[in-house]
């Protein structure tokens, strides 16, 4: 009888140089304070002795650009490898120094796709996709030096609209959560992205945050009401900056009705850095 | 307007490191071919990533396009 052993959500540039030059000496000491909260969870983790680990995120227009754009894919076969940018600057950048290629969870992506197509969810599946940032700093952050375990990535439109509904997101999760318990194994779940930044996607806009809207969200996820965030809308998702957190709406749905433990929250100008945890 | 070519030309300028040295070198000939508005194409020969971004260029795209982003610190 599987298992999902560890849950738990984070930001996902996780890099001291990015902060410094797009906030100054604060948005270093917050972001290192936010990697030093995920590092702990990583000791979590490890203790658990998770046999995969799951990375729901969304891709920036790296892996699949303008010829597709799926609204969840499972990213399927051996290995993946990360994104590679030449010249890279920016979020990018925060790719350079870490390694070019992961195991994947063959069986485990296999069966979420296989069962959940069969369960109705119309899935993409890649053998090719990259992963960028959004997948890989939070697992290089959240394990540092220590093995990675064969990882699971699955892609969620986030940006590209019509994206999927907040709803079905939380539903594929469940499905996520049917699966694993059917398996043999621990697995482990994070999802990563917001909290609120770069609202309306507006260039003029980046900057600002919601932090009234992030802590609503991070109230009802302490209290384990997961129903009222079902009916969150693009509109609200995109207004706010928080078109990330169609991932967490699906570790939601694998972990429901788990309440989260916040392990950091640091408000910044251009975003709200987040770690949050699950009760399991 | 096409939000699709605008998008495109973007990917391929942050992916294609030969046409992003064209671009730099002469912009109005390297998107010559491109399917673009005369609004469009204004801004992307004055670099105005503000203005792309307005007329439906992708945030991540117009922000870390290498050499002509807006390199993460705007």
């Amino acid at each position: 009888m599987g298992e999902i052993v560890f849950g738990g959500a984070m930001s996902h540039v996780l890099d001291p140089d990015y902060y410094q030059a797009a906030c100054g000496d604060l948005g270093r000491q917050k972001v290192v304070e936010a990697m030093d909260a995920i590092g702990k969870m990583g000791d979590r983790f490890v203790e658990r002795k998770p046999d995969a680990l799951i990375v729901v995120a969304d891709d920036h227009m790296n892996a699949f650009s303008f010829n597709c754009v799926p609204a969840i894919c499972v990213r399927i076969g051996k290995k993946v490898q990360r994104m590679m940018q030449d010249n890279a600057e920016a979020f990018d950048k925060v790719l350079d120094h870490m390694a070019p290629e992961y195991a994947l969870h063959e069986e485990l992506g296999n069966s979420i796709l296989e069962q959940g197509v069969k369960n109705g969810f119309d899935l993409a599946l890649s053998w090719e996709a990259p992963i960028d940032h959004a997948f890989l700093s939070p697992v290089n952050t959240l394990l540092g030096r220590r093995t990675i375990p064969p990882l699971v990535p699955i892609f969620v439109n986030a940006f590209i609209a019509p994206q999927p509904t907040a709803r079905r997101c939380f539903q594929f999760g469940q499905h996520i959560a049917g699966v694993v318990a059917k398996s043999p194994w621990a697995v482990g779940i994070i999802a990563t992205g917001g909290l609120s930044h770069f609202p309306e996607l507006l260039l003029g806009r980046v900057g600002e945050t919601d932090t009234v809207f992030d802590r609503k969200l991070i109230h009802l996820m302490e209290r384990g009401e997961h129903e009222p965030l079902l009916d969150l809308t693009a509109d609200e998702l995109h207004k706010t900056g928080s078109h990330e957190f169609l991932n967490w709406m699906v570790l939601l749905g694998a972990i429901t009705p788990a309440r989260a433990e916040v392990r950091y929250f640091g408000e910044l100008p251009r975003i709200n850095l987040a770690a949050v945890e699950w009760r399991l | 307007m096409s939000r699709y070519a605008i998008n495109s030309l973007l990917y391929h300028l942050k992916k294609d490191p030969d046409l992003r040295a064209r671009f730099i070198k002469h912009p109005s000939a390297a998107i010559a071919d491109a399917d673009l508005s005369d609004e469009e194409r204004a801004a992307f020969i004055a670099g105005d990533m503000r203005k792309i971004n307005e007329l439906g260029g992708y945030l991540h795209l117009v922000m870390s396009i290498p050499k002509i982003g807006t390199h993460g610190g705007h």
